[in-house]
């Protein structure tokens, strides 16, 4: 093996740490306002049908009670465009409590507003709806009803794979995944003035909320501010504008007090989105010796009777691998089931499931070693777009990765490997993510109190964006990072991306770069032309700024903040502008995607029933890391949440009427401390200068890609049992 | 949570003399404030029970225990005395919920937790057990956490508590302070099948009051353990549980109780499963006869052979001695 | 403990809010601004019917509330104080983010009821410890980044800190079962678990 790069560990505390740790770092519930009103919705307890009557008699008798909403009265709500660009991307678009109409479990029916919490939760549940109640259509397979297309093809994929010497030919599926960050979404709606309202939100991108909430509200964009300051994570789930969000600012304007609408744990799996199941077909065929010859990806992803959601579940099979013939083929089924969204990895991580576990199926067929028949279907380029890959370093991934975890010591024997009591069994995936930059402005300023300040309204959803982006700085200026405040979450900002799709990072590190260039030069600018300058007359290569302070070639030394002073300056500011590639993506030259790999060991104990992620190590390709403790920790956390999504994780429907059976953190299961496996995490250190000028790809969905198929191909080595429906079950190894 | 009055007792008298329909005793809380928000509980009022002198474990002369009714669940799992004696119960404990809760649960509240069906829990679903006569649910839905023994066709809620399991194989007794002055019960007689009246769970009468549970000395020789499976590692209530107490004089099994947990509509006992080992019967013949009146339901079939694997593997540990 | 009583307001809370706020400003200041409006003095808090006098103890004060019995111990304290440090996560006991101590023991204080704690010694987050002085503790999980969106941190942290009294064994095992009951949905676990036994020295 040649000597691979590796990213050297560094430890320091975030930015914004001592905030976290004290309780102080402020999220959208914590917002206090006098006279504040408290909305608790009312949600529909059928699965389909229509609203006969709401009785809000007893609700609105309760004294403190301020007012029971619903389609009657809630006033006008309007439809908010809906486009694919993040501009004015929603996912559910139909206004709340715009018709008598349910179309899914759960959706809201009414709110009620009262002077305290208490108050408000009580009268909800004291509204009673009648409704008149249809069978809604829910489970069975998943046809492609509409939208059915072809996402990518070339060459002739079934004529390869009828003539393929060895293939294998499976449906992988992957049930309804809930987001469940701990932090519930909520909205706290303040009308400044009639027309004019601020939102704080939990919202992974606030000028999205912001231009879709002022067109429900029917009011100009410029009228709305929308504030998340800290957000308790998102996963995909916070990125787009809910429904309750139009009833807290619909409420707070008819009552003219400040209104806070906390969701409850039950909405967050009925009312703010969840992956939806996918059902997949792959057939993957190669000859003899392992070579990928044909791949054939049919899907389909559920979706809710209005809106479509598509999984884009595909993506990954046009390019991850060096295959001539391949056909992806699309479609979405329509249930009465809630809108879904995208969750963390959308697309890549339920298709890696398939592709993967398809890929170690094929290996099985073969009797190859999974490592090796991955490297021997390794591509420089990307086949679906015909471009040469920017920086792809899968294969040393797969290496390292084997050498780390020991995979040489694995006996490809099923049920072979023992510890104890307990089977062992090892298994590989590779993953995946594409690099995209979307469009970032930035602000950076050197005031006159001595500090720096940055502003980018984007967001610091957990990944460590207030860190970043201080460190940044502080690598341009010198200047010591407590002099350096960062202001994030706020539409009145300059405008920042998204936090999603692993995208801000990469976006806004160049946007700060440049204006703090800017800044730096503005400074020097005035201080060489302004009468009252020390610096008066100098070139502009006769002066530069280091740490803070600003030197002269003939001598002459003064810190930023007393020369603001002298030259009667509040501050010198930069502001920038940086483009993303997302609009034009075919114009690129290269296709920049992340790489890495995922090992397993799982332990199953057939006397307790017992099944248990053991230890996993994964090596990520992802360009450049630039703060290598949040990153290595995302990357850890994403297992963690792979662990879920591999063993316990799915949202159950009772199909005769729609119910979420087990939409509450005690049902659905989720890892908790002790499902925490060993975990070992390297990043490859290939900085990608194709993707932006850091040569960052970012890390927020890669690490939780591959870990559902290593599990399965794990726990197919321990058992000899092939779980392809997600999650693997105790019920499905009891026959070992 | 809809309101209600709010009392703190001040003597076990006042908590006795306030019990009435519509009136819950509190005390830790865990179940009952949970049942609140859901307003599956709708009490007019709550007596605080915490402040009763309720709060000890206390040894008997015999080597028995008197376990106070307000005693934390925390306290009880790392009290010595049970550790010593009774590990089974301490194990239960530490196996059931997290341990902020268990600091938080009583030893009565835990008696009387209620379960965990998602059809009970939500109001908008029908349950026989929170409105009688308006149906199950959970037959025909989503019931892969439920019961497979002592099932009706009216109801078929799991009792989901560890610590009952225990309770049940340590042969448990009750002290319950009612109209009449004080009575014992035996936890064998404490709770009742479903059938067609799955909204009595005890034998409890209104205004009944918990004050504590006393377990009987246990002869010397005596093992127990307790033994917990569900899919994640923790903070998760059971697929399947066990817990044993066997007592082995000579070289010779001479009393032997065992229940489980997560498979019955109460903590599942059959004495004639322990007769079957006590007269020299094989643990495979034991456990097949504990489960031979299994009924699964529609989505827990798998429950059957994992309460078999649950038992059996309970009783090697406990008999290999 | 010098005990210092209040009469409060959620009104005149928010006021002392801003006050706390503006210690933060001496950090590398993150923009953590309220922009709420001046609060007058004449607001008076809402009283439902059915509100009773309470007097709890947080963090070594004395707070005299009226409220209804049905106020749960998180909601007086996010809603009613302004102590928001405490978070909320699912209201049903399933998370631990709610995570306190009474009496010294941890507690989800979202299933205990305000009026059941008059007399209890309540701690919460903004009682551990202050960005200046952080409790060993908090300066373990700023160090060992043992969180991400820091939104379940108050309430690992309130675990975490108890267990350092509890009998808890030395084992990364024993570590990870006693913190089972703290939810972290970004999966911090392996920094978390790094953090506590740093502190606990093993």
């Amino acid at each position: 093996m040649d000597k691979i790069q590796t990213v050297k560990p560094s430890r320091e505390a975030r930015h914004d740490a001592p905030l976290k740790v004290t309780g102080q770092a402020k999220y959208t519930s914590d917002f206090n306002f006098p006279r504040m009103a408290y909305a608790v919705p009312v949600c529909a307890t059928v699965g389909k049908g229509k609203i006969r009557a709401i009785d809000s008699s007893s609700a609105r008798a309760m004294k403190g009670v301020l007012g029971v909403y619903s389609r009657e009265n809630i006033g006008a709500l309007y439809r908010p465009t809906k486009e694919a660009s993040m501009d004015y991307r929603i996912d559910e678009a139909r206004p709340p409590f715009e018709d008598d109409l349910i179309t899914y479990y759960g959706q809201y029916v009414a709110v009620a507003v009262a002077e305290t919490f208490e108050l408000a939760q009580a009268a909800a549940k004291a509204v009673k709806v009648s409704y008149v109640s249809e069978k809604p259509k829910l489970g069975g397979k998943l046809e492609q009803e509409d939208l059915k297309k072809t996402d990518h093809e070339r060459g002739d994929a079934a004529k390869a794979f009828a003539q393929a010497e060895v293939k294998v030919d499976h449906v992988y599926v992957t049930p309804t995944e809930v987001h469940n960050p701990i932090e519930l979404h909520a909205t706290v709606a303040h009308w400044t003035s009639p027309d004019k309202v601020t939102l704080y939100e939990t919202s992974q991108a606030i000028h999205a909320q912001r231009n879709v909430m002022a067109q429900i509200l029917g009011i100009p964009r410029e009228n709305v501010q929308v504030i998340t300051k800290f957000l308790g994570s998102g996963f995909g789930g916070k990125l787009w504008c809910w429904p309750h969000s139009a009833i807290a600012a619909a409420t707070a304007r008819k009552l003219n007090r400040p209104v806070k609408l906390v969701t409850d744990r039950h909405m967050a799996f009925t009312n703010v989105g969840h992956r939806p199941r996918t059902e997949q077909r792959i057939q993957l065929g190669a000859d003899k010796n392992g070579k990928f010859k044909a791949l054939i990806h049919d899907y389909a992803s559920q979706s809710s009777m209005d809106d479509e959601y598509k999984e884009n579940c595909g993506e990954v099979s046009g390019f991850l691998y060096g295959v001539s013939d391949v056909k992806v083929t699309s479609g979405v089924a329509r249930r009465n089931q809630s809108v879904p969204t995208a969750m963390r990895g959308p697309g890549a991580v339920p298709g890696l499931h398939a592709l993967e576990s398809a890929v170690d199926e094929l290996a099985i067929a073969l009797n190859m070693d999974p490592v090796a028949l991955r490297i021997l279907n390794d591509t420089n380029d990307d086949q679906m777009t015909k471009k040469p890959f920017s920086s792809r370093h899968l294969k040393e991934c797969l290496e390292l990765g084997a050498q780390k975890f020991g995979w040489s010591k694995r006996n490809a024997k099923i049920g072979s490997m023992k510890d104890g009591d307990e089977i062992i069994g090892y298994g590989v995936a590779a993953c995946t993510w594409p690099a995209r930059r979307l469009d970032a402005d930035a602000a950076v300023e050197f005031t006159r109190d001595g500090r720096v300040k940055i502003s980018c309204g984007t967001h610091d959803v957990g990944t460590g964006m207030y860190t970043v982006l201080a460190n940044i700085v502080h690598e341009e200026t010198g200047i010591a990072k407590d002099k350096i405040d960062v202001e994030l979450g706020d539409t009145n900002l300059p405008k920042g991306p998204i936090a999603g799709g692993s995208m801000a990072t990469g976006s806004v590190v160049p946007a700060v770069v440049e204006a703090c260039k800017k800044a730096k030069k503005n400074l020097l600018t005035a201080a060489t032309k302004i009468q009252s300058s020390p610096f008066k007359g100098l070139k502009d290569d006769e002066i530069k700024f280091e740490k803070g302070l600003v030197t002269g070639k003939r001598g002459g030394k003064m810190d930023f903040a007393s020369l603001l002073k002298k030259l009667n300056m509040s501050s010198a500011a930069g502001l920038a502008s940086v483009k993303g590639n997302m609009a034009a993506m075919d114009k690129e030259k290269f296709s920049t995607k992340s790489f890495g790999a995922q090992f397993v060991e799982i332990g199953w104990n057939p006397l307790l029933a017992k099944l248990r992620v053991r230890r996993v190590v994964s090596v990520i390709d992802a360009g450049r890391i630039i703060n290598f403790q949040p990153a290595r920790n995302q990357i850890e956390g994403a297992i963690v949440m792979g662990v879920g999504m591999g063993l316990f994780e799915y949202a159950v429907t009772d199909a005769r009427d729609g119910f979420i059976a087990n939409a509450n953190l005690a049902d659905y299961v989720m890892p908790v401390h002790a499902d925490c496996p060993e975990i070992d995490v390297t990043f490859l250190d290939y900085p990608d200068k194709e993707a932006n000028a850091y040569g960052a790809r970012g890390v927020g969905e890669i690490g939780l890609a591959g870990i559902a198929p290593a599990i399965c191909a794990a726990v197919h080595h321990a058992t000899g049992v092939r779980v392809r429906e997600l999650p693997v079950r105790i019920e499905d190894l009891l026959a070992t | 949570m809809q309101s209600f009055g709010y009392k703190k007792a001040g003597s076990l008298d006042e908590a006795a003399r306030t019990g009435a329909d519509g009136i819950k005793f509190l005390g830790g809380g865990t179940t009952l404030i949970d049942l609140m928000k859901l307003e599956v509980e709708r009490p007019k009022a709550l007596v605080d029970i915490t402040a009763l002198p309720l709060a000890a474990i206390e040894k008997q002369k015999d080597g028995g225990v008197k376990i106070g009714a307000t005693v934390r669940n925390s306290d009880l799992a790392h009290n010595d005395y049970i550790k010593k004696n009774y590990a089974v119960l301490s194990q239960a404990l530490l196996a059931g919920a997290s341990a902020q809760l268990r600091n938080k649960a009583t030893t009565a509240g835990n008696l009387l937790q209620r379960t965990r069906c998602t059809y009970f829990r939500d109001p908008s679903r029908a349950c026989n057990k929170r409105v009688p006569k308006s149906g199950c649910g959970a037959i025909g839905g989503h019931n892969r956490n439920l019961a497979i023994l002592g099932t009706s066709n009216d109801c078929i809620a799991t009792n989901p508590s560890d610590m009952n399991v225990a309770m049940m194989a340590l042969g448990a007794r009750v002290h319950v302070l009612g109209e009449k002055g004080e009575r014992f019960i035996n936890i064998d007689e404490f709770y009742l099948l479903p059938g067609n009246t799955p909204e009595k769970e005890t034998v409890l009468q209104p205004g009944d009051l918990i004050t504590a549970v006393s377990l009987p000395a246990l002869p010397a020789g005596t093992v127990t353990s307790y033994l917990k499976l569900r899919d994640r590692a923790s903070y998760e209530f059971a697929l399947a549980s066990s817990a044993v107490v066997a007592s082995i004089q000579g070289g010779k099994l001479t009393r032997l109780r065992f229940a489980m947990g997560g498979i019955g509509t109460k903590p599942w006992r059959n004495p004639e499963a322990e007769k079957v080992l006590l007269n020299g019967g094989t643990i495979q013949d034991a456990v097949a006869f504990f489960l031979k009146d299994a009924k699964p339901q529609s989505e827990n079939g798998f429950k059957v052979e994992l309460a078999k694997r649950c038992l059996t593997h309970s009783l090697k540990n406990a008999l290999k001695a | 403990m010098s005990e210092e009583n209040s009469k409060v307001s959620r009104r005149s809370f928010l006021r002392h809010a801003g006050v706390a706020g503006a210690g933060v400003a001496a950090l590398p200041l993150i923009s953590n601004a309220q922009n709420a409006p001046p609060i007058s003095e004449s607001e008076k808090p809402y009283v439902p019917d059915g509100a009773q006098d309470v007097r709890l103890n947080i963090n070594g004060k004395n707070y005299d509330l009226k409220i209804e019995p049905r106020v749960t111990l998180l909601d007086c304290l996010r809603e009613n104080l302004n102590l928001t440090g405490t978070k909320k996560g699912c209201d049903h006991g399933q998370c631990g983010a709610c995570t306190i101590h009474v009496n010294g023991k941890r507690v989800n204080s979202c299933l205990s009821l305000a009026i059941a704690h008059q007399g209890d010694a309540i701690t919460t987050i903004e009682g551990l410890g202050t960005t200046q002085k952080p409790h060993p503790m908090q300066k373990a999980f700023m160090e060992h980044d043992a969180y991400q969106c820091g939104y379940c941190t108050s309430g690992q942290i309130m675990s975490a800190t108890a267990l350092l009294k509890e009998p808890c064994g030395k084992a990364a095992g024993d570590v990870r079962e006693a913190m089972s009951g703290n939810i972290c949905r970004c999966g911090a676990y392996k920094n978390i678990l790094e953090a506590i036994q740093d502190v606990r020295g093993v």
